[in-house]
């Protein structure tokens, strides 16, 4: 599972961080950097968090399709 | 007036800037969505005021300002040039925001805390031994500018100075009807004095520098550069205009809402950890700054209405904000956990508010301070409460509770 940043959508709302700091950090501008690029377990739920609270959309996970 | 008769689906026109709107704003953004999802500013019919409700337009519009621009010559708040960023379009805009977001970055404000912290207290210790207040007055107007005066190192003696100010700009003369020219002279003449009296300030922070707000100004460094001299005097002015009657009004609708709603109020109470989740759902539910404006730059056409450039745009964001094709069935409600809340409030695209964060740092410290001291309040009994359209202002807001004591010896 991969978290997938779209760098020109994001704006640093900084909703991912807030919500999912695990997964998701800051640069200095308060964009988002990605942490954990392949989460797992725990960290994979912190990241779908993270991934739905952007209002720009700027995240997607590619969910591999079973 | 009912706010739902301020849309009227026959002729497609509205208008947000009533009093029983912004009291009760809901009716009236449900009705607009549903009926004319762009509607034309009442009265003025042909002059291409538009006013935009849907979440995924206004969300589009914000996010393409090469069609909604924010480069409005008739947004006159006493500047003396277009502001820096508020005013400039991309890509111009991304030089400003790429020096100034820095200084105002989650990161960077989350250092401010036990200052804010520390003036939340101060604020509350005038009134909590009363067992009333209007929290307007005492509270949620003092509040962001002494937040402001202690982060950037100035006396706090110039509280009233800066409230004098923001009010001459925002309402000149107090809201009595005045001519134009008049009250464009008035925004002006406090325009003035605010320039005037940072150029000061950032002289004598030049000169010996601290360890404040806009002492940083100085030193914080994007791609080789620091802030130019105007960039420092717009974000100042911005701070004034843009970051004190929006936290204002954010709390305002805050404390109004969890007085009249005990169920929350109380879990807000007994449930610290709650209060982000909460302060992002009033954000959306309240949507303190109801809409914003743009200027139409090229021609689009929306709903089957064409807008042409030279046009107004209306956004309404506290309609997106509750949109139920973005927040489902229960849009309208308050859901203190609601995931995901991609909310508005703050914007969104290139201009998204530079103060979003210093703004979500001072709205969780005032909540979480206030219902650590004051668990228990309501609205004073026969209290009717006056909202001000635009930006959603509560004047007064009387309060009572029970009276507490200040803590002794605990704070310097």
């Amino acid at each position: 599972m991969k978290v997938l940043l779209d760098a020109d959508a994001c704006v640093g709302h900084g909703r991912c961080y807030a919500v999912a700091p695990r997964v998701f950090g800051a640069d200095d501008l308060g964009r988002c950097v990605v942490l954990e690029a392949d989460p797992n377990g725990e960290l994979l739920e912190q990241a779908r968090v993270g991934v739905r609270a952007c209002p720009e959309q700027a995240l997607s996970l590619d969910e591999p399709s079973s | 007036m009912e706010p739902t008769d301020a849309v009227n689906p026959q002729t497609r026109e509205a208008n947000p800037y009533l009093p029983s709107v912004a009291a009760d704003p809901v009716p009236f953004y449900d009705r607009l969505r549903a009926h004319c999802p762009v509607a034309s500013m009442e009265g003025m019919g042909g002059l291409g005021a538009h006013i935009i409700s849907r979440y995924d337009d206004v969300r589009w519009a914000l996010r393409h300002p090469e069609v909604f621009s924010s480069d409005i010559d008739a947004l006159d708040i006493g500047q003396d040039r277009p502001l820096i960023p508020l005013q400039i379009d991309p890509p111009e805009h991304s030089h400003y925001r790429r020096v100034i977001d820095p200084t105002l970055s989650a990161r960077e404000v989350a250092e401010l805390e036990p200052e804010v912290r520390r003036v939340v207290g101060e604020v509350m210790d005038r009134f909590v031994e009363r067992g009333t207040v209007d929290a307007h007055g005492e509270f949620t107007v003092p509040l962001p500018c002494t937040v402001f005066l202690a982060i950037t190192g100035l006396p706090l003696s110039d509280l009233d100075r800066f409230l004098e100010w923001k009010d001459e700009i925002i309402r000149p003369g107090g809201g009595a009807p005045l001519e134009p020219e008049e009250s464009a002279a008035r925004r002006h003449a406090a325009g003035r004095a605010i320039y005037d009296y940072f150029e000061q300030v950032l002289a004598d922070r030049a000169a010996s520098p601290g360890d404040d707000l806009l002492s940083r100004y100085f030193t914080t460094e994007t791609d080789g550069r620091t802030m130019s001299h105007e960039e420092m005097l717009d974000v100042s002015f911005l701070f004034i205009l843009a970051g004190l009657d929006t936290v204002t009004s954010t709390l305002d609708c805050s404390l109004a809402f969890l007085a009249q709603h005990p169920e929350h109020r109380r879990r807000v109470a007994g449930d610290p950890a709650s209060i982000p989740g909460v302060v992002e759902e009033l954000l959306r539910r309240e949507t303190p700054v109801m809409q914003i404006l743009r200027l139409v730059k090229e021609p689009v056409e929306l709903h089957g209405v064409k807008l042409e450039p030279g046009d107004t745009a209306i956004l309404m964001l506290g309609s997106a904000n509750t949109d139920p094709s973005e927040f489902g069935r229960d849009a309208a409600e308050f859901v203190p956990d609601r995931d995901p809340n991609r909310h508005l409030a703050f914007g969104g695209g290139p201009h998204r508010c530079l103060g979003s964060h210093l703004a979500r740092l001072e709205l969780r410290v005032a909540l979480e301070e206030w219902h650590r001291r004051i668990p228990d309040y309501e609205l004073a009994p026969g209290a009717e409460l006056a909202y001000s359209p635009g930006i959603r202002e509560i004047t007064p807001l009387p309060l009572v509770f029970e009276p507490q004591p200040i803590p002794t010896g605990g704070r310097s």
